[in-house]
C-alpha cells in the first residue's frame, strides 16, 4: 500500500504553490500517467481506478483540514491538478498567492 | 457532520474498546448464537432481536452523536461486526446495510435528509437498504438498467434490483439509476407508490437476511430526494458506501472464521479416536493451522482497515479491499475445513458448521464478487509499481 499521506498531513500548506505540488504529489502516487499536465483531465483519460475519485476527495479533506460536501460535487472542482487546486484554495479562504 | 477523527479517537481509548468487544461477544452469546439455527430455518430475523440491537445503539453505532448515534470509531464498529459474524452471518446482514445506507447519507445527504432520516437510522427506529445491484448486472456498477426520467416536479424511477440485503423489512432504500448519461442515487420510502417488494426465498446461505427484489413502476422521487448531485452517484455516492459495506463484511467474515475456527478446534481436541484424538492427527493439525493463521491475518487486515478509516486516509479504500477480499476467501476454506473435521455430523442441518459453509460462500460474493475484488486490486497494485516507474513525472525528471 502506497503512503503518501502520512507525509503530507505533517504540514498544511499555506501557498498555492505548496498546495499544488501536495496535490500534484498524491496524484501522482495513485495513478499511472505517463505526464502529469496540470490542467490534463484525469477522470477522461480513464487512468484512474475507480476509487480515485473518492481518494482524491479524502486526501483533500485530510490534507487541508477542509469537509467536500453535496455542494461542492461538481467535476470542475477535481477534473485536474488545477482545478483541485484552486478548489482547496476557495475552501480555505485563500484568493490564490 | 461527522466529528472529527481526534475526537473519535479520544473517545474511544483500547479499554474502552476492548470492554466493548466483550460486550458485543456477550450480547451475541446470549442472543444470537442460540437462535441463529432457528432463524436460518425461519429464513426470518426475529424483530425483537433488532429491537434490543437498536437499544443497545448497534444500529447507529458509527452515526455522530448529534443525529442521535455512538459515534464509536470504527475499530469498534470492526469488532462489533466481528462479534456478530460469530454468531450469525444472516444477522450482520442488517449492521452492514444499515451502515452503507447511513454512512452515504451522512457524506452526501442534504441537511433536510439528514434530519430526516439519520436521527430514525442511529436509534435503529428503522433499516436502510442499499438497492445498487440489479437482476442482470452483478457487481458491474456500470451497466444499471435502472432508469430515472424527468418530470415537473422531480424525478420518475423505473426498473428493478435484485439480492438487496435486508429489503424485506427495510423501510427506506437507498436506489442507484440513470438520468439520461448521468448516474443518480435517491432516497425511495418504503410505501412509495409502485414500489413493490418481492421477498427472495430458498437462498443457500445468509437465508435470514431478508433479502428481496424491488421493482418499481412510474415511482415519483421529489428532487429534494436525490443524494448528492445528478452524476456523482456512482463515483462518489456509491463508494462510500459500499466502502463501508466491505468494512462490515470483512470483519463479519472475520467473525465467522472464528466460528469455523473454535467449533474445529473445540471438536479435534474432544473427539476420541481409539487412544488419541482428532486433533493428534497430523492431517487434522494441518486443516487447523491454516485456519487460525488465516484467522490471525486476518484479524491484523480488518483492523489496518477499520483504523484507516478512523484515520480518513485515501489508503483506507485499498487496505478495506485487501481485507475483504483476504477474509471472505479464509473463511470459505475454512468452512469447508470446519465440516470436514466435524465428518459426517457437520453435514447435518442441525450443526453449526453446515450453516457456517452455507454462510461462507455469500461473503465472496456480497458487496463486490472475490473476482471484482482482483480486477480492482490487480489494477491498484500494477499502477502503483508503474508509477514508480522512470519518466512518471516529467518535472521530477527535470
Amino acid at each position: 500500500m502506497h503512503t503518501p499521506t502520512s507525509e503530507s498531513t505533517v504540514a498544511h500548506p499555506e501557498n498555492a504553490a505548496q498546495v499544488k505540488e501536495t496535490i500534484r504529489r498524491f496524484i501522482l502516487s495513485s495513478i499511472r500517467m505517463a505526464r502529469l499536465d496540470d490542467d490534463a483531465n484525469l477522470f477522461e483519460s480513464g487512468v484512474a481506478n475507480s476509487l480515485f475519485a473518492v481518494q482524491l476527495m479524502t486526501f483533500v479533506e485530510k490534507t487541508f483540514a477542509i469537509d467536500v460536501d453535496m455542494d461542492d460535487l461538481d467535476i470542475e472542482n477535481f477534473k485536474s491538478v488545477n482545478a483541485t487546486t484552486a478548489f482547496v484554495l476557495r475552501k480555505k479562504g485563500h484568493l490564490g498567492d | 457532520m461527522i466529528e472529527s477523527v481526534e475526537a473519535r479517537v479520544a473517545a474511544a481509548s483500547p479499554d474502552t474498546t476492548a470492554a466493548r468487544h466483550d460486550e458485543f461477544k456477550t450480547f451475541v452469546a446470549r442472543y444470537v448464537a442460540p437462535c441463529a439455527e432457528q432463524w436460518d430455518r425461519d429464513q426470518k430475523i426475529p424483530e425483537t432481536v433488532l429491537a434490543m440491537m437498536a437499544k443497545c445503539g448497534y444500529l447507529g453505532s458509527i452515526l455522530p452523536r448529534d443525529v442521535g448515534g455512538q459515534a464509536w470509531d470504527v475499530v469498534t464498529f470492526g469488532l462489533l461486526n466481528e462479534s456478530f459474524g460469530r454468531g450469525s452471518a444472516a444477522l450482520t446482514g442488517v449492521l452492514t446495510v444499515q451502515a452503507m445506507v447511513s454512512m452515504a447519507l451522512l457524506k452526501w445527504g442534504t441537511a433536510d435528509q439528514k434530519r430526516a432520516w439519520l436521527p430514525r437510522l442511529a436509534r435503529g427506529e428503522i433499516i436502510g437498504a442499499f438497492a445498487l445491484t440489479e437482476p442482470e448486472g452483478g457487481s458491474d456498477l456500470h451497466s444499471l438498467v435502472t432508469r430515472f426520467s424527468e418530470s415537473p416536479d422531480g424525478l420518475i424511477l423505473n426498473g428493478s434490483k435484485k439480492w438487496i440485503s435486508c429489503a424485506q423489512f427495510a423501510e427506506v432504500f437507498l436506489v442507484f439509476g440513470i438520468l439520461g448519461q448521468r448516474s443518480v442515487a435517491c432516497i425511495v420510502p418504503r410505501g412509495s407508490p409502485g414500489l413493490h417488494v418481492e421477498p427472495i426465498t430458498e437462498l443457500m446461505g445468509f437465508r435470514a437476511a431478508g433479502l428481496a427484489e424491488l421493482h418499481f413502476e412510474d415511482v415519483r422521487v421529489p428532487s429534494a430526494n436525490v443524494v448528492g448531485k445528478p452524476g456523482f452517484a456512482l463515483s462518489h455516492v456509491a463508494p462510500v458506501g459500499l466502502h463501508y459495506g466491505r468494512i462490515s463484511t470483512a470483519c463479519s467474515a472475520l467473525g465467522l472464521l472464528r466460528g469455523c475456527f473454535e467449533e474445529s478446534v473445540a471438536h479435534a481436541s474432544r473427539r476420541k479416536i481409539g487412544d488419541t484424538t482428532l486433533g493428534d492427527l497430523g492431517m487434522i493439525r494441518s486443516l487447523i493451522a491454516r485456519m487460525g493463521s488465516d484467522l490471525e491475518a486476518g484479524r491484523l487486515l480488518c483492523h489496518h482497515s477499520c483504523r484507516a478509516e478512523d484515520e480518513h486516509v485515501p489508503d483506507a479504500y485499498e487496505r478495506t479491499l485487501v481485507a475483504k477480499y483476504f477474509t471472505s476467501r479464509a473463511v470459505v476454506r475454512a468452512a469447508s475445513d470446519a465440516v470436514q473435521i466435524r465428518g459426517a455430523a457437520g453435514c447435518h442441518g442441525s450443526s453449526a458448521v453446515s450453516r457456517y459453509y452455507r454462510d461462507a460462500k455469500i461473503m465472496e460474493i456480497i458487496e463486490g464478487t472475490t473476482q471484482i475484488h482482483e480486477d480492482m486490486l490487480g489494477k491498484i497494485f500494477v499502477d502503483q509499481a508503474g508509477r514508480l516507474g522512470p519518466g512518471a513525472d516529467s518535472r521530477e525528471q527535470a
